[in-house]
């Protein structure tokens, strides 16, 4: 059974449509990743499925539960938890509090120590901030700080918004290797990312955006190999 | 000498009942966006419920705050739940719709009063009203010094939770970036509505306050929340320090230009309303924004 099940869905930013009968299938314990163009509606795919937005039309099951329209820290309960586009920290806070605050939700809360311990074991870099306010990071220790606040919210699927964006080619390798790792602890990963080829190299699947519907889908390494695919994602990412 | 620790000492007197004032005022704008115009009549309505357990029970107004403190929070729940709540949500600057139902909740509750109390002055005189003491060698009523304890175990419990506990650090993170605040799992609107409740106790935490220092009618408070207004440009909204250091610089000012220029008393409020318009004019982002100015030219020079 699938672990995220997607059905039709429909969303609007006032009268403007941006998602069109969107639908697709997340299997537990894989790494899926959308690909698009910039405005094509992977972001306000991603926030739908948070529970940012509400869907117009069409249905969102998550473990087999109707989830449609369900409010943010509901779904956060569940296990479904989005780390959304340019990081979102609390700049005016430390670093420790940013990531406590990760674990607001009952079931987090409870393990909080222990999640704690495998954060810092996946990015060392944090410990050595705690007492730092988020807001005077570096880029790259922001999105640690980022992906660390997701996973003490202990999800079980994790969706990530480009989450390498405007990081240094060492940094976004690290990223990457951290999403492994997640996946690994049997995280589910969504990954929406400009990185195309990196991101189709890690990904199990992948599906194609275009102006708010899905055009292709299959596995990553055969759309990797895609005509449609190079020529209007990988071009100027391999060159 | 003698004038400048008169003068010293009376701003941090006034200053604690004016950033208790503000807090209430603040927190709840960053959390919701809003700007409470109910909170002056939330004040009026605090004073003269000190006054009624006043007269009726022989309650101290002092220790009815065991009282007035939890009943109010109540009110501001029930005023979230029922009133607020129904605005559309805003996460931005503040709508008019907001300004305009909140300046309407002012206004029943001053009819309200003037139902329950008529528009005659009324006044609480303790056995201590006006009676004072010496402290070092500055003469200082004792319900002034009395008002400055209540302010300064209110900013202290506040703090307290703002900086410790859970519900505190959500309070933060959902003026600081609600999306990120709803992604990591907090129930904002249960906050909010947590958040109103405690806004309305710092409000009636003034009120209480400013019963044992000033007459009041059901028009009273509007001068009280001019000088929030004041405070909070000064200071921001978003910092604790801030509006501490703006109800300060308030405070400061008003008695400094009473001790030391010809201006009568009288003008107080004219003080702190030249100083809202000077700093929107000349500072719009306040302190914080000066702060932030001689940062930078320190660490560029
Ligand atoms: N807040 C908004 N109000 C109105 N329209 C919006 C808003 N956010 C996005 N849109 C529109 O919705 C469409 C999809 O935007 P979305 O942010 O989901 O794209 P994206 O695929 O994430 O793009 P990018 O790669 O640039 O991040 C675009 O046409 C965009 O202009
Ligand atoms: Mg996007």
């Amino acid at each position: 059974m699938s672990l995220l099940e997607v059905r039709g869905i429909d969303v609007f930013y006032g009268n403007v449509q941006a998602i069109r009968e969107v639908s697709f299938d997340v299997a537990g314990g894989e790494i899926v990743t959308v690909i698009g163009a910039n405005g094509a509606g992977k972001s306000t795919t991603l926030k739908t499925l948070a529970g940012l937005m509400k869907p117009r039309k069409g249905t969102i099951l998550f473990g087999g539960k109707d989830v449609t329209g369900l409010a943010p820290f509901d779904l956060v309960e569940l296990g479904l938890v989005l780390i959304p586009e340019a990081r979102q920290l609390w700049p005016g806070m430390t670093v420790l509090e940013n990531l406590e605050l990760g674990a607001y939700g009952k079931r987090a809360r409870r393990e909080r120590a222990g999640t704690l311990e495998t954060v810092f074991g996946m990015f060392p870099r944090l410990r050595e901030r705690l007492r730092q306010n988020a807001g005077t990071l570096s880029g790259g220790e922001q999105q640690m700080c980022a992906i660390g606040r997701g996973l003490m919210a202990r999800p079980k699927l994790l969706l990530l918004d480009e989450p390498a964006l405007g990081l240094a080619p060492m940094l976004v390798r690290e990223v990457f290797k951290s999403l492994r790792t997640i996946r690994d602890q049997g995280v589910t990963v969504v990954l929406v990312e400009q990185n195309v080829s990196h991101a189709l190299a890690i990904a199990d699947r992948a599906f194609v955006l275009e102006t708010g519907r899905v055009t292709l889908s299959g596995p990553a390494r055969e759309l990797a190999r895609d005509r449609r695919v190079k020529d209007s994602y990988l071009g100027f990412a391999s060159a | 000498m003698q004038e400048l620790r008169e003068v010293l000492l009376n701003t941090l007197l006034a200053a604690g009942l004016y950033a208790t004032m503000s807090y209430g005022l603040a927190v709840i704008y960053g959390v919701m966006r809003i700007i409470n115009l109910a909170h002056a009549g939330l004040m009026m309505l605090a004073a003269y419920v000190t006054f009624a357990l006043y007269t009726r029970y022989e309650m101290d107004p002092f220790l009815s705050l065991v009282v007035v403190i939890p009943l109010f929070f109540l009110l501001g729940v029930l005023l979230h739940r029922f009133v607020v709540r129904r605005l559309p949500r805003t996460t931005g600057t503040p709508t008019m719709q907001s300004l305009l139902l909140l300046f309407g909740v002012w206004l029943v509750l001053q009819n309200l009063a003037y139902a329950l109390w008529t528009g005659d002055t009324q006044s609480i005189l303790t056995p201590y009203t006006l009676k004072s003491v010496t402290l070092l060698g500055v003469r200082v009523g004792v319900p002034n010094l009395l008002v400055f304890g209540v302010s300064a175990l209110s900013l202290l419990a506040l703090n307290f939770v703002l900086k410790r506990t859970y519900l505190g650090r959500a309070i933060r993170a959902v003026t600081q970036n609600r999306d990120a605040a709803l992604l990591s799992g907090i129930d904002a609107d249960r906050l909010s509505a947590i958040t109103f409740g405690a806004g309305t106790a710092f409000a009636a935490i003034a009120g209480t306050s400013l019963s044992t220092l000033y007459a009041f009618t059901p028009d009273f408070g509007r001068s009280f929340l001019l000088k929030a207004f004041c405070i909070i440009v000064l200071g921001g909204m978003e910092s604790f320090t801030g509006v501490a250091a703006g109800a300060l610089v308030l405070a400061f000012l008003e008695n400094a230009l009473a001790a030391w220029t010809p201006i009568p008393t009288s003008f107080q409020d004219a003080i702190s309303f030249t100083l809202l318009v000077l700093v929107l004019v000349a500072v719009p982002q306040g302190l914080p924004g000066i702060a932030r100015k001689v940062a930078r030219w320190r660490a560029s020079s």
